[in-house]
């Protein structure tokens, strides 16, 4: 076995060395592998991907047709265009629907055995989770990229520049991190592909009482108090502040210090929900 | 009766003591393995028989720790598989029951990341997933996708995955359950094969025929208690006497019984047919046969059926196994 660390058993200090490092570097291994599988099932099942691409798209330009004249409304942000105000809520939409896909593929890992054979090996159990969230991060990257890509010829402008959409990039790999990783819960909880895809209306609801669509400046009442209990709005807001004001380091704080806390708190509660899953199927 | 001991018994890679997992708490409390004692010795092949919902997949989960046992203790190739269970990880192999495969990728690619997993050196990886593609005989279908393999070919692959890292100790959960006769065949040998290098294997399986072929010992459990262990000879010894199946004159069916039951005590058969243990054996049947002829009754058919594990079953039991072996006409109360 090439892990097998006794062939240096006649020097017990340099063994404890060797698999320290040789547990890092798998570790890593590991967790890329994991990444990779993940990754390739999303290409593989372009039908559950194409969705939540073209959705979001067809929300952004449904929106900017219909409420171009809305940026003149008074509290609303300072925009050139409504396609700059919807950008972000397009990017929260996409992720919130493509981490749907991961942690669907998880469940069904689950349900089906693999995810049990995945446990029987000795790979962290970390690696198992965050390897099956890769391919829900690496699509919120891209998804983030083809948003943009796709909405610049329209009239899009990035205020904070290529640095900020930059930010924005790892913005929606964290977002994706943090959402799958919430869903991924679910997935554990139940083992049920069938549980996680139900969640989507949930996630749709959650969104329309966002600032996703509207700025919270122009709402009213129940939906504005709703709106701001909302953590949706403050993700889509840092989105938005980098699409519609100059680069400033407040606003990449901001967004990173936002979709990484959301993506540090629902990754831990993933790996408890692993862990009682371990103990309490 | 649990306690049985197995060769080389201290060093034993498969040891369990007082094995117990409940699911659920209070009322609804369900102790599905209920102080399970088990000692595999290296090189065994070891059969876990039961029905289902007997408490087989549940120990074999705690065995290879996917399930953290509610009482007792439980030493896997030395380790301890709640203390030491990353130990015990690297030293088995499992493959669970209905060979969990992810469909979307190819056999090479789940054999590499399989490798990965276990930390194969990157360079033996290729060697290694070739290499074993071609002991399951599937070299043709390692760029397929296995969401085009059969039923067959699943289980090989799970086999295949489950020796990537050559594990000194093998778990198989019923590992041709749903197979057709050739395939189960094919991974009878290879199961025979891995046994013949030293690998010891604990296999479940609800087919007593697979426990015969395969096992060097086996234990039969129900209600999440063992209520049979040893060898299988031995067991079929414990039942005793062979069983002969007679087929007389439906009219003269009772008569019939009666010159039977000198020999023996009657054996459930199948409609039509009369069973008798013979207990003084096999040498009985002529006189059987004298005896019936004397008093006029001729015998239409005749089968002696030597004592199998789907009695000793029954026996433990009370109750006889959905596909076990059709010892004669044998079959059951339901």
């Amino acid at each position: 076995m090439s892990t097998d660390v006794t062939s240096h058993r006649d020097d017990p200090a340099m063994t404890i060395t060797i698999a320290r490092s040789e547990r890092r570097q798998s570790l890593w291994a590991q967790t890329a592998a994991m990444s990779s599988r993940s990754i390739t099932a999303f290409l593989r099942q372009p039908a559950l991907v194409v969705p939540s691409l073209v959705f979001p798209l067809f929300f952004a330009a449904l929106g900017t047709s219909s409420f171009s004249q809305a940026i003149d409304l008074p509290g609303f942000p300072p925009v050139q265009s409504f396609l700059d105000f919807a950008l972000a809520g397009t990017i929260i939409q996409g992720v919130l629907f493509g981490s749907i896909t991961g942690a669907t593929a998880l469940a069904t890992d689950i349900d089906n055995g693999f995810f049990d054979r995945l446990l029987t090996t000795p790979t962290s159990r970390s690696s198992i989770l965050i390897g099956r969230l890769a391919g829900a991060m690496a699509f919120g990257g891209v998804q983030t990229i083809i948003f943009i890509a796709v909405l610049l010829p329209f009239g899009l402008r990035i205020q904070s520049g290529v640095l900020g959409a930059a930010v924005m990039v790892l913005g929606g790999v964290l977002t994706a991190l943090a959402v799958g990783a919430l869903l991924s819960i679910m997935a554990l909880r139940t083992g049920s592909p069938e549980a996680v895809q139900g969640s989507f209306p949930l996630l749709f609801v959650l969104l329309f009482f966002s600032s996703a669509f509207f700025p919270r400046q122009t709402m009213t009442g129940v939906y504005r108090r709703l709106a701001d209990a909302n953590p949706i709005s403050y993700l889509v807001e840092a989105f938005r502040d980098l699409t519609i004001e100059a680069l400033s380091l407040g606003a990449v704080v901001r967004l990173m210090v936002i979709s990484g806390l959301a993506a540090l708190v629902t990754v831990t509660m993933a790996l408890r929900a692993l862990n009682r899953r371990l103990v309490k199927p | 009766m649990t306690t049985a001991t197995g060769p080389g018994a201290d060093d034993a890679p498969i040891q369990a003591e007082g094995l117990v997992r409940t699911f659920g708490s209070g009322e609804l409390a369900v102790r599905a393995v209920d102080g399970v004692d088990l000692r595999v010795g290296a090189g065994e092949v070891f059969g876990f028989l039961g029905p289902n919902g007997a408490g087989k997949s549940t120990t074999v989960r705690m065995l290879t720790t996917l399930l953290r046992p509610t009482a007792g203790t439980a030493r896997v190739a030395g380790y301890d598989v709640v203390s030491e269970a990353d130990q015990v990880r690297r030293s088995i192999g499992v493959a669970l029951q209905d060979a969990a495969i992810d469909p979307l990728m190819t056999g090479i690619e789940l054999l590499r990341l399989q490798a990965v997993l276990y930390g194969v050196e990157r360079s033996q990886q290729k060697r290694r997933a070739g290499e074993l593609l071609e002991r399951v005989g599937l070299s043709a279908a390692g760029d397929r996708r296995v969401g085009t393999y059969s039923g067959g070919m699943r289980r090989r692959l799970d086999l295949a995955l489950s020796l990537i890292h050559e594990p000194s100790v093998l778990f198989l959960d019923e590992p041709t359950t749903g197979l057709d006769p050739m395939s189960r065949m094919t991974l009878w040998e290879e199961i025979q094969r891995l046994n013949d290098d030293g690998t010891t294997v604990l296999l479940t399986t609800q087919y007593l025929e697979e426990a015969d072929q395969l096992a060097d010992r086996i234990a039969i459990i129900d209600g999440g208690r063992i209520v049979r262990e040893g060898d299988p000879a031995a067991l079929k010894a414990e039942v005793g006497a062979p069983t002969l199946f007679i087929d007389v004159d439906a009219t003269r069916t009772d008569e019939a019984r009666a010159v039977l039951a000198a020999f023996g005590d009657p054996r459930p058969t199948a409609e039509g047919t009369l069973g008798v243990g013979l207990t003084a054996g096999a040498a009985e049947v002529s006189a059987v046969i004298r005896a019936l002829d004397e008093a006029g009754i001729a015998v239409e058919r005749l089968e002696l059926s030597e004592p199998s594990l789907n009695d000793v079953f029954a026996e433990a039991t009370g109750y006889r196994l959905e596909g076990a072996e059709t010892g004669g006409a044998a079959t059951d109360e339901p």
